[in-house]
C-alpha cells in the first residue's frame, strides 16, 4: 500500500527532515510513528499525501510513484487518503454535519450521496445526537470524532492521523483509539504519529521509530520505547 | 468533472459580501475607468459624424433645393466644372441623400417612415484649389443666391477645431481610462487576496480532502467577473446618460448649430457598450485570475 525508497527530505537551511528512509507498510496495517519532537514524524506523514516533495528516493501509495504526479492528479491521489490532526482543523461556521459534508461537496459529491452518507459516519463516530452543533460546542474528544468522521466519508484506503490525540486526556483518547481501530478493522491502512506511550504500550502494533531523521527500529508488535 | 452549482454560487456570494468595502471600491473603480472609456470612444463617433461629410478636404457644400428644376441644376454643374478655383466636387443625389440620412437618424424609424428621397435635398460637394479660408468663403458665396439652391455650409476653421479638439480628448481621456483600469485590476486583485486569506482554513480542507485546483479557485475567479460586469452595467448606464444629457443636449443647441450631427447612432452606442462590457470582464478575471494563481497553488 505504501512503499519508500531511499526517501530523503531536506528543509531549508540543510535541516535534515528525513534521511534514507525505507518503509514499506501493507493494506490493512496499522503503523504507529513514534520519536522525539522534531524527529521527522510530521513530515514523513506530509511526504504521504504529498504536502511535501523528498530531495531523493521513491514514495509509491498504492502502487503509484506519487513523486510522478502530476499535480493535477493529487487531488486525486488525497481523495484516497484521509488525515486527521491535532487541531481537528473543523471550520469554525459549519455545524457538525456541515463540516462532515463540505468533504464531499468540495469533491463534487453528489447531493443523495451526501444526505446518505453523512448521517451514516457519524452514527459510526457516535455523534448522531450532535448533528447541528457547532465546533465551539464540543469537546476535543467529539472535535476529534468529527474530524476522523470527515477524513474517513470518503471511505479513503489510507487514514494518516498525526497526533490524534495531542490535545485530549487520556481517557477521551482510549475512545479516539478505539474509533481508529475500527476504521482499521474495515481495511483501511492507518499509520499514526503519537508521543502518546499508553497508546502504543496498550495497542500493541507496528511501531516504527524515528530519531532525527532516521528509521532507529521498527518492530511487529511493539511498544513506545 | 463534477461541479456543484448551488455550492459555487453560493461562495461566491458569500465572498462578495465578506469584503463589502473592498469589493465597492474596486466595482467603483472599473465603473470610473468603463465610464471613461466608454465617453471616449461614444464622443469619438460623435465628432466623426458630425464632422463625416467634411472630410477628404471638401470645404463647402452646395444644397439644392429638393424641387430644383434640371436646369438650375445644370447650371450649378456646369459652374462648377468650368471654375478654375475648384480643384473637383462629389454630387450626391437624392438616394445618396437618403442614405446619409439613414446613417444619421437609422435608429428613429418613427423619422424614417416620413421621408421619402424626393423630400431630401441633392448636394454639391466641393473641394477648392486654394485652401486658404477667405478665398473659399469668396467662392462659397457666389453659389448663395443662384436660382435653385437653398443654401451653402462651409467647414469652416470651428469644424477642424471639433475635429482636433475631439481628437484630444478622447485621446486624453482614452489614457485615463487605461490607467484606472489598471487600477481597477490592481484593486481587484487585491480583493481576491484578500478574500483568499480570509479563508484559508477552508482551502486548506478543501486541498487536504482532494478539491481539485479548479474547484478552489473558480468562486474566487467568478468574484472577479462579477467585478466586470458589475462595474460595466454601472458604466453604461452612466453612458446612457451622458448621451442623453450632453451628446444630445450639444446636438440640439441653437447657439452652436455646428453641432447638429454631433449625436451617435444606437448601434454606435450598442458597440461601444460590448467594449465596455468585455474591457470591463477581461480586466477583473485578469486581475482574479492573477490573485488564485499565484495564491491558491496546490
Amino acid at each position: 500500500m505504501i512503499k519508500l525508497e531511499n526517501v530523503t527530505k531536506v528543509y531549508k537551511g540543510d535541516v535534515v527532515a528525513i534521511r534514507d528512509a525505507d518503509i514499506e507498510i501493507d493494506k490493512g496495517e496499522f503503523v504507529f510513528l513514534v520519536g522525539p519532537s522534531g524527529s521527522g514524524k510530521s513530515t514523513l506523514i506530509r511526504l504521504l499525501n504529498k504536502e511535501e516533495v523528498p530531495d531523493r528516493g521513491q514514495i509509491f501509495v498504492a502502487g503509484k510513484d506519487i513523486a510522478k504526479l502530476s499535480s493535477w492528479k493529487v487531488p486525486l491521489l488525497r481523495r484516497n487518503i484521509g488525515c486527521v490532526f491535532q487541531d481537528y482543523k473543523l471550520l469554525p461556521k459549519k455545524t457538525v454535519a456541515e463540516n462532515v459534508a463540505f468533504a464531499l461537496e468540495v469533491i463534487g459529491r453528489p447531493r443523495h450521496v451526501i444526505e446518505k452518507q453523512v448521517p451514516a459516519i457519524l452514527e459510526l463516530v457516535g455523534l448522531s445526537q450532535k448533528m447541528d452543533r457547532f465546533p465551539n460546542e464540543l469537546s476535543g474528544g467529539e472535535q476529534q470524532r468529527v474530524s476522523i468522521a470527515r477524513a474517513f466519508v470518503n471511505r479513503p484506503l489510507i487514514l494518516l492521523a498525526d497526533e490524534p490525540t495531542g490535545n485530549l486526556d487520556p481517557a477521551t483518547s482510549v475512545g479516539i483509539m478505539r474509533l481508529l481501530d475500527r476504521i482499521n478493522r474495515t481495511g483501511t491502512t492507518v499509520v499514526m504519529a503519537t508521543h502518546d506511550r499508553g497508546i502504543v504500550d496498550t495497542m500493541r502494533r507496528r511501531v516504527l521509530e524515528l530519531d532525527r531523521g532516521m528509521i532507529v527500529r521498527d518492530e511487529a508488535r511493539g511498544v513506545y520505547e | 468533472m463534477a461541479m456543484n452549482v448551488g455550492y459555487i454560487t453560493r461562495e461566491t456570494a458569500r465572498n462578495l459580501w465578506r469584503n463589502a468595502t473592498l469589493t465597492l471600491a474596486s466595482v467603483l473603480t472599473i465603473v470610473v475607468s468603463l465610464g471613461l472609456l466608454g465617453a471616449a470612444l461614444l464622443t469619438r463617433s460623435a465628432v466623426d459624424n458630425a464632422t463625416d461629410r467634411w472630410e477628404e478636404g471638401i470645404e463647402f457644400v452646395v444644397w439644392m433645393n429638393p424641387d430644383a428644376t434640371p436646369e438650375q441644376d445644370e447650371l450649378i454643374r456646369s459652374t462648377l466644372e468650368q471654375s478654375p478655383a475648384v480643384d473637383s466636387f462629389v454630387y450626391a443625389n437624392q438616394a445618396e441623400a437618403l442614405e446619409e440620412f439613414k446613417r444619421y437618424f437609422g435608429d428613429q424609424p418613427e423619422l424614417l417612415d416620413n421621408v421619402s428621397a424626393a423630400d431630401l435635398p441633392p448636394s454639391y460637394r466641393v473641394v477648392p484649389r486654394d485652401p486658404d479660408p477667405r478665398a473659399i468663403d469668396e467662392l462659397a458665396s457666389t453659389f448663395e443666391d443662384r436660382p435653385g439652391v437653398r443654401d451653402v455650409s462651409s467647414a469652416d476653421e470651428i469644424i477642424k477645431e471639433m475635429q482636433r479638439m475631439g481628437d484630444k480628448i478622447g485621446n486624453v481621456a482614452l489614457l485615463v481610462a487605461i490607467v484606472v483600469l489598471g487600477i481597477g485590476l490592481l484593486l481587484t486583485l487585491n480583493t481576491i487576496v484578500m478574500a483568499i486569506g480570509s479563508r484559508q482554513r477552508e482551502i486548506e480542507v478543501m486541498k487536504l480532502v482532494g478539491a481539485t485546483n479548479w474547484f478552489i479557485r473558480i468562486p474566487f475567479i467568478l468574484e472577479g467577473v462579477v467585478f466586470g460586469v458589475a462595474g460595466a452595467a454601472g458604466a453604461i448606464g452612466a453612458l446612457k446618460l451622458f448621451e442623453e444629457y450632453i451628446i444630445n443636449e450639444l446636438n440640439s443647441s441653437d447657439t452652436i448649430v455646428l453641432l447638429s450631427g454631433f449625436e451617435v447612432s444606437s448601434a454606435q452606442f450598442s458597440q461601444t457598450a460590448l467594449i465596455m462590457l468585455l474591457a470591463g470582464i477581461a480586466v477583473a478575471s485578469i486581475g482574479s485570475g492573477v490573485a488564485v494563481t499565484r495564491h491558491l497553488d496546490v
